[in-house]
């Protein structure tokens, strides 16, 4: 019971102060690619953990059992009490019930997840197809159409995407293509490739379905929303290199207001697309790159090594 | 020149072009000016678009003539609502260059990139 304890204690502890400091190592999208690897890393940690200690109390619950059962069973029915009347009554109904129930609940869950990520899967491979069929195919020289091929909608608001899927596609209105120069264009492409890449979609429902199944935990409810900021800075990070910065933030004051723009060179404040141009127009010092890099790298090796060793000490004690 | 890309996507684009309706012969004789192509290649490829609801066909004679269920821009609107709000499961598969931005936001962006061009053409 107390090996239980431990665990449950571990990771309560984790899922609920390691947000606390991974959102302020990655706050300033330093490192984006190791944020988002620490922000996984904590996750993973955390469902590890919680799983063995369940694991480890219904070790305990069903080891200590018997003698709690007789102890109910002798105080209520004195000497009628025998071995064979509370094992049955006792010990194998209302246990066979919960472990019942807890698995019946389990697989509803699941299921349920499962059931909302085929149909976003369906509807996702539905919308590539469309957008395949309907839109013109455009070919960029230079831009290695690498997992899917860009097409182009009619349509005059600014807009670009991209669609997971076999084969995967980018789609790009004819409005996006009026207020983009070439390079800017190469920029918006190495940034959705990237998310292809990256697999990013899978790492943002994943996150989201754990969202769902544990409401409360921080670990979990903040989940999402940063795996899918430091995704779109990871993205932002290979187009940059891949196009060039100012190539990048042009394209994204293009896309953002609808007009061409010339090369910036100018900050702006708050708000997402802001504090991506903000970003790519003041980047971080080589040393200070180094220091958050080292700090992501260490809460990542510190969490999977810590959670190993309770898991594995706890499972000697109990 | 259209490209070898998805031959559905060359098929619904001619027969949008074409704006009334059009038989598969029509089709193949325009296509195999283009591309060397087999006449059942078409017919399978139209009969596909029919089965999943591009095109819809009416009988005329021994043949079908075949028609675009909904406009190219019907279809282009339509995923772009799907695109831009479509929320919850769509808002999961689909990454944005740019998220929707707040009125605030996106005036903010408009007064810095007109400072950029007023610069520019100073």
């Amino acid at each position: 019971m107390s090996a239980a304890l431990l665990v449950f204690g571990y990771t309560l502890a984790v899922a609920w102060s390691v947000p606390l400091l991974l959102s302020r190592l990655t706050r300033h999208g330093i490192s984006a690619g190791l944020g988002l690897g620490a922000w996984l890393t904590a996750m993973a940690t955390v469902l590890a953990s919680a799983g063995a200690a369940v694991a480890l109390l219904a070790d305990a619950a069903i080891a200590g059992w018997p003698r709690l059962a007789e102890a109910v069973c002798r105080s209520v029915a004195g000497r009628a009490c025998t071995p064979v009347v509370y094992r049955s009554a006792a010990f194998e109904v209302p246990l066979g019930a919960a472990a019942a129930v807890a698995t019946l609940t389990a697989v509803v869950l699941a299921l349920r997840y499962g059931r909302t990520l085929q149909k976003a899967g369906r509807r996702t491979r539905a919308h590539a197809e469309a957008a395949r069929i309907t839109g013109r195919r455009l070919v960029v020289t230079g831009d290695g159409e690498a997992g899917g091929a860009t097409v182009v909608l009619d349509a005059p608001q600014p807009a670009a995407y991209c669609v997971p899927g076999r084969p995967a596609a980018i789609v790009l209105t004819s409005g996006a293509l009026a207020v983009l120069d070439r390079a800017q264009l190469g920029a918006v492409l190495a940034h959705e490739r990237a998310h292809l890449a990256g697999r990013h979609h899978l790492l943002i429902s994943l996150s989201r379905g754990l969202a769902a199944s544990f409401p409360g935990v921080p670990v979990f409810t903040q989940g999402p929303a940063e795996v899918a900021r430091l995704a779109e800075l990871c993205a932002d990070d290979a187009a940059a290199r891949r196009s060039g910065r100012s190539a990048l933030v042009a394209a994204l004051l293009a896309m953002g207001t609808g007009a061409a723009v010339p090369d910036p060179a100018l900050a702006v404040t708050s708000g997402a697309v802001t504090a991506r141009v903000h970003r790519l127009l003041d980047p971080p010092r080589r040393g200070h790159h180094v220091r958050y890099a080292l700090a992501l790298a260490a809460v990542m090796l510190l969490l999977a090594s810590l959670s190993g060793t309770v898991i594995a000490f706890a499972a000697a004690l109990g | 020149m259209r490209g070898f890309g998805d031959l559905e996507s060359v098929i619904m684009h001619m027969v949008w072009d074409h704006g009334c309706s059009v038989t598969v012969r029509e089709l193949f004789d325009e296509l195999r000016h283009e591309r060397p192509i087999a006449y059942t290649t078409v017919m399978s490829t139209m009969d596909n678009l029919y089965r999943k609801g591009w095109l819809a066909r009416e009988k005329d004679g021994k043949a079908y003539r075949y028609t675009a269920t909904a406009s190219r821009e019907e279809y282009s609107a339509r995923l772009m609502r799907e695109a831009l709000d479509g929320g919850g499961d769509t808002e999961a598969v689909l990454s944005h260059f740019v998220a929707q931005m707040g009125g605030a936001e996106s005036e903010l962006l408009r007064t810095v990139v007109g400072r950029l061009n007023r610069r520019r053409s100073r």
